[in-house]
């Protein structure tokens, strides 16, 4: 780093990465095209600049109706609203109340409880789909909103309480404990001093949850029974099928799903990573 | 103290009790009340099948053999004989239409009577059996009011469980401990009552173990440490329930439906059969996809290959956008994460599009190169290759992302003191730039291998296991075992426990030669 390469090592390095940043986003102008141009197939010339500019494939899908006249978009987007958003406040609360007692006390079964955070991460939800179909089918939830949160909820947890957990390790334990010698409770400290200290760590759970309901559809398809109940991945990964794809329709589905969690995801990103290796790190 | 003592074990194990005691009733009650029910359908269809009436509040009538509809000819019509004849149809007049042309839809499919409840959670019951060659008999009973939870009777319970504890704990000697014990066996008596022998042996082993935890003192023991530890455990309750009952218990049940085979809506309990038919690949061959063995090779090859992929190509972007003389670093940082932020499944129907088909851009590019255009998902390694590409794009912004924050932290100092002593530039990358990335990069290797063996959204949508099933990994090969091959949840379950078993050797190896790694570096 002290002293320059030649200029053609450095042009070459330059070229590497622009070759890479074209491999990035190549498939993403694919999309893009197929979204604002007509027909069905994805992608019968390899250029990514659209011939012919049309809104239709937007039009057609929020304008698909199902069997009794609704508009299904509509309805499953709303679906993915609240199921996102309701994943995201249940798992935010119960994974950060969980993360601040591994954190900051010291009891019998804490390493074992960190293990098990651990061990259930790695264990997918896909895995526990036909246990949970039994559970759910037992409990009456399925083809519901409630059933299917839950169990976004369980998978978002074990993630979140690491990540928290790291978070609240780097925090400072002065000033709490300058709180408790002024004779502050415990959920007080928690509430006051610890939880605005880690808005960052708490906005990359939040987001984390909230990705795990917003993108995710094998369980969503597995549960829900009817249309109306559908979330939006169901609809978009339902429009390329194995005999007929409308790819119209799912490069504007892609569009219109992705671009809101993009946006929050390049607002947050930093904190992600540094939530995923002081989590990691610090074990 | 001690009456003080002996009524919050009480209190304890009587929680315990009413749980199980709970279970029990709401077990016994329906199964009672399912009985009646199949019981007035069955019998209501023997009437109705002999043309007698069904029994009172049964709906039973004969419904006909379906005949196309003269509007709509893909349409099958039914009549039904109640009085005269009159065609089935969905209207609010008739709200049991659909029932009865449901029921008898299932019958011919079968040609067996049948009892059944009904799937709304309603509690009615609906049979069908044969009348004559071709017409049905059904009958549907009435929604039933389940049985009150006996809330007195088990308060009464209680009270008496406890003045048994509170005498037992003033008398004191050896009535404290037979008062602890007769104190929580009382709550047995009511699901002796219902005839749930299980509940009330469970119960009773519950008494039993109150006493023989109180001899050896650790209740006393237990409620000291609970109270030492109040504010962590509080704090720690909501997400401990919450796992409790969302994942331990499917965890639990999948464990124990390993054991058991399911056909058609019964479980049937078949011991190591399913383990042992996954594990010694049930006579098939080797290299036949539906061999465990080969779906582990292609899960592992998969995994590593991807890991590989991953990682050097996210460090060596990571020493490119670190470099000093680089122009641009923040946006193309921020063009290159990109992949990392488009929900998965959307990236892998993205690139199944690029793949798919004969005119696929992907193979338009290759014809431009002067290669012929690939069927993508006819033989293994071309399907094999779609999904790890599909993968590598998807993956290498996170390795990428983590060895810029590590390569950010070595301190400048460092490579300007090795260029002093005269290092070349591969043993500075070799001894200052390669250790300080190790300990973050460890980690993220790690949780990345993890993903990436459960990965199932890239192979189920971009190559979806073709050709055969040959480039399935474990987790999705579970899952079709479940949906896809025949409802054999029972084989899933016990494909799930031991793809959690590969995943635990996989982490405790893996966070082994982390370790060993980071120890020495």
């Amino acid at each position: 780093m002290t002293r320059q390469p030649r200029l053609a090592t450095r042009i070459f390095a330059h070229l590497a990465v622009i070759v890479l940043v074209m491999v990035v986003l190549y498939p993403v102008m694919l999309v893009v095209k197929k979204a604002f141009e007509p027909g069905r197939d994805f992608a019968l010339s390899p250029s990514p600049i659209p011939t012919t500019l049309t809104l239709d494939n937007f039009r057609g899908l929020f304008g698909t109706q199902g069997s009794h006249g609704e508009y299904l978009f509509v309805r499953q987007a709303l679906n993915s609203v609240v199921i996102a958003l309701a994943t995201t406040v249940v798992g935010v609360f119960l994974s950060c109340t969980a993360a601040y007692a591994l954190s900051r006390f010291r009891f019998p079964g804490r390493k074992t409880g960190l293990t098990t955070f651990v061990v259930v991460q790695m264990f997918p939800s896909t895995l526990l789909i036909m246990p949970l179909y039994v559970v759910l089918d037992k409990l009456g939830l399925l083809n519901s909103i409630t059933g299917l949160v839950l169990v976004y909820s369980t998978t978002a947890i074990p993630f979140c309480v690491w990540t928290l957990k790291g978070y609240f390790d780097g925090l400072p334990r002065e000033l709490e404990e300058a709180a408790r010698i002024d004779g502050a409770s415990a959920w007080l400290i928690f509430r006051k001093i610890i939880l605005p200290l880690a808005r960052p760590g708490l906005a990359v759970t939040a987001l984390f949850s909230f990705m795990t309901a917003w993108n995710e559809f094998i369980l969503a398809s597995t549960f829900m029974t009817s249309e109306s109940r559908y979330t939006l991945p169901v609809l978009i990964q339902s429009s390329v099928g194995e005999f007929s794809s409308q790819y119209g329709l799912f490069a504007a589905g892609a569009i219109v799903t992705s671009v809101p969690v993009m946006a929050v995801f390049y607002v947050l990103q930093k904190y992600l990573v540094g939530g995923l290796t002081a989590g990691a790190v610090k074990g | 103290m001690t009456l003080h003592r002996q009524l919050r074990d009480f209190a304890v194990a009587a929680a315990f009790a009413m749980v199980i005691a709970s279970v029990a009733f709401i077990a016994v009650r329906n199964r009672e009340v399912i009985e009646r029910q199949f019981d007035l359908a069955d019998r209501s269809t023997v009437a109705v099948a002999e043309d007698r009436e069904p029994l009172p509040t049964v709906h039973g009538a004969i419904v006909g053999p379906p005949t196309a509809s003269r509007a709509h000819p893909f349409l099958r019509h039914r009549e039904v004989r109640e009085g005269g004849w009159r065609t089935l149809e969905a209207s609010p007049l008739h709200p049991d239409d659909k029932l009865f042309y449901d029921a008898a839809t299932r019958f011919d499919r079968d040609r067996q009577p049948f009892v059944e409840l009904l799937r709304d959670g309603s509690g009615r019951a609906v049979a069908a059996r044969a009348h004559g060659a071709r017409e049905i008999a059904v009958a549907v009973t009435v929604p039933i009011q389940p049985a009150h939870y006996p809330l007195l009777v088990m308060i009464g319970v209680l009270g008496l469980g406890a003045a048994l504890t509170a005498a037992g704990a003033l008398v004191g000697g050896a009535a404290l401990r037979a008062g602890s014990f007769a104190g929580v066996a009382a709550l047995a008596i009511p699901t002796l009552l219902w005839g749930s022998w299980f509940a009330a042996v469970a119960i009773l082993l519950i008494a039993l173990a109150v006493t023989q935890l109180q001899r050896a003192g650790l209740t006393d023991r237990l409620a000291t440490g609970l109270r030492a530890h109040r504010t962590a455990l509080g704090f720690l309750a909501p997400a401990g329930v919450a796992m409790l009952v969302l994942v331990a218990t499917p965890f639990l049940l999948g464990l124990v439906l390993g054991f058991y085979d399911h056909h058609q809506g019964t479980w049937s309990f078949v011991g190591l059969h399913n383990f042992i038919e996954i594990l010694s690949g049930n006579g098939r061959a080797l290299d036949d996809p539906l061999n465990f063995w080969f779906t582990l090779g292609v899960t592992v090859l998969w995994t590593t290959c991807n890991i590989a992929l991953h990682v050097s190509i996210g460090v060596a972007l990571a020493l490119l956008l670190s470099r000093k003389w680089m122009r641009g670093k923040g946006v193309f940082r921020m063009l290159l994460i990109l992949p990392w932020a488009i929900p998965n499944y959307i990236t892998a129907l993205m690139w199944h599009g690029m793949f798919d088909g004969q005119y696929s851009a992907i193979n338009s590019i290759l014809q431009h190169l002067g290669v012929h255009g690939v069927s993508w998902w006819t033989s293994w390694l071309p399907a094999f290759a779609s999904n790890v590409i599909t993968n590598t794009w998807l993956g290498f912004p996170f390795m990428m992302v983590v060895a810029l924050g590590a390569l950010q932290n070595i301190p400048t100092e460092l490579y300007e003191a090795a260029a002093v002593d005269g290092a070349s530039s591969w043993q500075r990358f070799r001894h200052i730039t390669l250790p300080h990335l190790r300990p973050a990069l460890g980690p993220a290797i790690a949780l990345g291998s993890i993903w990436t063996f459960n990965m199932f959204n890239v192979i189920y949508l971009v190559s979806n296991g073709k050709p055969g099933g040959a480039t399935n990994i474990l987790v999705t090969d579970a899952y079709r075992w479940a949906f896809e091959r025949g409802d054999r949840y029972g084989m899933a379950a016990a494909y799930g426990t031991i793809i959690f078993l590969v995943l635990l050797l996989w982490n405790v190896l893996g966070g082994r030669i982390v370790r060993a790694k980071g120890d020495d570096a």
